[in-house]
């Protein structure tokens, strides 16, 4: 092919050029190539804005049977509702929920006491260090430490991830050193042990019984929200329970099995560190 | 229509769902719109779903980007009849189909979920290979 080749520098050969009469115009392309882009940016924005709406909402079955553990709570006690989240610690969409909108809801509503909040670890099974996490979170739970470790630990996700390390106790527990107050001795042997492993068993299998889909998932008053939410959003769904809630009767979220005996690492009201 | 307009659409289309699931990975986005077929979570959120520090998603935007780019060049007057240009589409595309068939590989046997994006993209692949095959065979020299 190359013998006979004229034009060395551009690949083309004199037998195949053709002569200049096909000169069309691109312009229809163009114009079809712009709506096609306009399109595509329309259905991102909206498909980017779309989370939170009442297309991933639905109602809560009442009829679900008790649990044997009741996660981890903040907030008053005596707050008009509870908002539960399922949440695994190696999903981004709830690094992104912690990291961006958890320090309104801490500081507007869960310090205000408009709501408590329960955590509940629904460790999914494709991440690989998100049990470790979980464990570590326990373990500093059992310290009382529970909120503090559980914001480190998202803020750190980028260092203890499964594509991250192999080895994620070691940086967990480096993480834990940056928690006040916390005795890392015991921190430690408690997360070798794995003692909090049935414990973390017993989150996962309420989240696997409540059929949680997605990570995180939020129970505010009678309504499941399946995605992080903005702020606004989370708020504007928090004063629509709270209007629905009972007066005077002890908070509850509409999952009354998850109702609350907020033994396991709650703090008195006000005790947010956020 | 010259199949690299054609081309040029589809990548376009292509881009767009790189982006999307790029967003989604970059915690932009909270859930993926995923129809009920397959586990789209499940799939971006899989070790598989990143490549050389990079989400597998970036990489497709960079790859439908390269053949917006040279399908659009193609289109241009100075490369319309350029059989190193259509050899280059070919190369490029074939290399894309091959990238998207391992993709939906691992996803159909290794990790067991279907994203319905990523499927998307591979049909994508293989329309978009098959044109620039045709774009190739017909800017290729016919002499030998």
């Amino acid at each position: 092919m190359g013998k006979d080749r004229v034009e060395p520098g551009r690949g083309r050969r004199s037998a195949v050029v053709k002569p200049p009469a096909k000169k069309r115009s691109n312009n229809a392309f163009y114009i079809l190539l712009a709506v096609v882009a306009i399109a595509g940016v329309g259905t991102i924005t909206y498909l980017t804005t779309r989370t939170g709406d009442a297309r991933n909402a639905s109602p809560i079955d009442p009829t679900l049977p008790p649990v044997q553990s009741q996660g981890y709570v903040i907030g008053s006690a005596t707050a008009p509702i509870e908002v539960t989240e399922f949440a695994d610690f190696e999903c981004p969409a709830c690094e992104r929920f912690t990291s961006i909108t958890e320090p309104d809801v801490r500081a507007r509503l869960v310090n205000t006491g408009t709501i408590r909040m329960r955590f509940i670890d629904y460790p999914l099974p494709m991440h690989r260090n998100t049990w470790n996490a979980s464990r570590s979170a326990a373990c500093a739970d059992a310290q009382g430490k529970f909120w503090e470790m559980h914001d480190l630990i998202y803020a750190n996700q980028d260092k203890w991830n499964g594509e991250a390390t192999g080895n994620p106790d070691k940086v967990l527990k480096e993480i834990a050193r940056q928690v006040p107050g916390m005795d890392q001795g015991k921190f430690a042997a408690c997360v070798d042990s794995k003692e909090m492993q049935a414990k973390i068993q017993a989150h996962y299998n309420i989240a696997q019984q409540r059929q949680i889909g997605v990570t995180p998932t939020f129970y505010i008053g009678n309504t499941k929200f399946e995605g992080a939410m903005p702020f606004d959003e989370f708020k504007k769904q928090v004063e629509i329970a709270v209007a629905a809630a009972p007066k005077h009767a002890p908070a509850t979220g509409g999952d009354t099995s998850l109702k609350s005996s907020a033994k396991s690492g709650a703090p008195a009201a006000g005790s947010t560190k956020k | 229509m010259s199949k690299r307009m054609a081309i040029a659409v589809l990548a376009l289309l292509g881009a767009f769902i790189g982006l999307y699931l790029t967003l989604y990975k970059l915690g932009v986005i909270g859930t993926l719109a995923c129809s009920t077929i397959g586990n789209c979570e499940t799939v971006q959120l899989s070790r598989w779903s990143t490549l050389l520090g990079l989400p597998v998603a970036t990489w497709g935007v960079g790859y439908w980007v390269s053949v917006l780019a040279i399908a659009i060049a193609g289109l241009q007057e100075r490369w319309v009849d350029s059989p190193a240009l259509g050899f280059a589409l070919l190369l490029l595309t074939g290399w894309g189909l091959l990238f998207s068939a391992w993709l939906t590989y691992v996803e159909l046997f290794v990790i067991h979920a279907i994203c319905i994006w990523c499927v998307t993209s591979a049909v994508l692949a293989t329309v978009v290979f098959v044109l620039a095959f045709l774009d190739w065979r017909e800017t290729r020299p016919t002499r030998a």
